[in-house]
């Protein structure tokens, strides 16, 4: 056991690890609250019956999900302030962090609002017309009644992509982030341990991923004290 | 005004008041709907006096269901007026007309007089029973928690389900979650109610626990307009009955004469599929 101790703290460095493992955790909590917040908008907006809305929103899913991530995170990080200097602004010069914070969320976001969208369109019809039928507006039928739904069934996939992305948040290495990955490949190539400083980052990568999962599950237990929407359309067919 | 002239419409001879007080309720006058090229409504008239219990009977794409929603307007319809107590509620627009504010707000308006309960329910499962029949008067009428209570528990206790309030929706049965819906409906305290087709999800036993409270609102004088399947019940509860076929209607008097003289050949069809 004591021999174990030392293998961690003296061969793979555990503290740095653990340390390093905020990154990730921090990235993906900044990010998807921004993903889910803004995927919803552009998720209105390409359900919107005014077509130029619809299609921005369209060709702005398209462009984030059929481009790599890892392409957005050098566009942003490195020929973003190329523009600033043209446009004669600072404002478009982000430090690595926040240029991961940005791309992670804007590309998330892309996948989230497909998956706000289903959801959406997957809540019964008729529970706006009922809405609507005791004098609620239009508003107040989505607020109160369409959205509450809507989110019981986007929540499982919404998990699913919060797992995604905390991979995904080990890209923000590139932009020199001091991330987890980072961290144990630099360990790595200077003790000549590579092998072992990877598998020991998956593993905490593979335990942050089971917290999420935790967590996931333990909301939806919160939200299953009453009934989903599918039991509804079960027990309305017969 | 509809190019099908009143006149031509089979009617009872006897006057039909009901068991109101002759006062016209509820109005419409040549509502004609449709969709896209087709048109479903092509000119509907019916008045219906206060405490009327009308049922609409009809073939399967007859327009009764569109016929009733356009009343609400969950649906618009293109041509027409409709009106609620002499006072114009709705009337026709173009389709793909994009309501302004105020009249989505007239809408709104209208729908709280307007009472409306589906086939398939639609109750909200993410409430318990309690809340979905406190939604209306909370948001949209604006009562006091306390008042909404009040109001919610009278009417549970009138479709005879208080003692379920704390209940999710989706444990009842479809009778109960009916019964539910139709509290939810009243809690608004409307002018009229409209049943489509209430009980066409439902096996017998729970049409008739419904049918039982249809008819408890009928004695305390509820206008109502029904659209149903259910011959025995149209017959027994009604205070007249129309027929509409092809997006008229083809025959209106009261039951009696609807179902026995069967004044035009579409209702002997009709009945004698059924």
């Amino acid at each position: 056991m004591e021999a174990f101790g030392k293998y961690l703290t003296e061969q793979i460095f555990i503290w740095d690890l653990l340390r390093a493992s905020k990154y990730p955790l921090i990235l993906t909590a900044l990010s998807m609250p921004i993903a889910v917040c803004f995927g919803m908008v552009l998720a209105l907006m390409r359900m919107s019956r005014f077509k130029v809305i619809s299609w921005a929103a369209a060709g702005y899913i398209e462009v984030m999900r059929g481009t790599p991530l890892l392409v957005q995170m050098f566009l942003v990080y490195y020929s973003l302030p190329t523009l600033g200097r043209m446009l004669d602004t600072d404002w478009l010069t982000l430090n690595n962090f926040t240029a991961s914070v940005v791309c992670l969320s804007a590309n998330y976001a892309a996948y989230e609002a497909e998956i706000h969208r289903a959801g959406l369109e997957a809540v019964d019809r008729g529970q706006r017309e009922a809405a609507l039928s005791i004098g609620m507006s239009e508003r107040q039928s989505f607020l109160l009644v369409v959205l509450p739904q809507a989110f019981r069934i986007v929540l499982p996939p919404i998990i699913n992509d919060l797992i995604a992305m905390l991979k995904d948040s080990c890209l923000a290495s590139v932009l020199g982030v001091p991330e987890l990955l980072t961290t144990a490949a630099g360990i790595g190539k200077a003790r000549l341990n590579l092998e072992e400083m990877y598998v020991a980052a998956s593993i905490l990568y593979m335990l942050m991923s089971l917290a999420c999962y935790a967590f996931g599950k333990w909301i939806e237990k919160k939200l299953k004290a009453s009934g989903t929407p599918e039991l509804n359309l079960e027990q309305a067919r017969h | 005004m509809p190019d099908e002239a009143p006149a031509k419409i089979p009617t009872a001879k006897l006057p039909t008041e009901g068991n109101g007080n002759g006062i016209v309720l509820l109005e419409v006058q040549g509502l004609k709907k449709s969709f896209g090229p087709k048109q479903v409504l092509r000119g509907v008239d019916l008045s219906v006096t206060r405490g009327e219990v009308v049922t609409i009977l009809g073939p399967n794409g007859c327009g009764k269901s569109t016929f009733l929603r356009c009343l609400n307007l969950l649906e618009q319809y293109q041509d027409g007026v409709v009106k609620l107590k002499g006072e114009v509620v709705s009337r026709g627009r173009p389709e793909g007309y994009h309501s302004s504010r105020v009249e989505c707000a007239e809408a709104e308006h209208l729908r709280r007089r307007v009472g409306m309960v589906f086939q398939r329910f639609n109750l909200f499962p993410h409430m318990t029973v309690l809340k979905n029949v406190m939604l209306g008067p909370r948001q949209v009428l604006g009562k006091s928690p306390q008042d909404a209570y009040a109001i919610a528990e009278r009417m549970l206790n009138k479709v005879g389900l208080w003692e379920k309030h704390p209940c999710d929706p989706l444990t009842l049965s479809g009778g109960q979650q009916q019964r539910v819906a139709i509290a939810r409906a009243l809690s608004m305290n409307p002018d009229v109610m409209l049943f489509d087709e209430a009980t066409s999800a439902l096996d017998p036993v729970m049409t008739q626990e419904v049918f039982r409270v249809v008819r408890e609102l009928a004695a305390e004088g509820m206008t109502m307009l029904l659209v149903t399947h259910d011959m025995d019940f149209a017959r027994d509860i009604s205070d007249r009955t129309v027929f509409m076929e092809g997006g008229i209607v083809a025959a209106v008097g009261t039951p009696e004469y609807i179902f026995d003289q069967r004044p035009v050949p579409g209702i002997q069809k009709f009945l004698q599929r059924g």
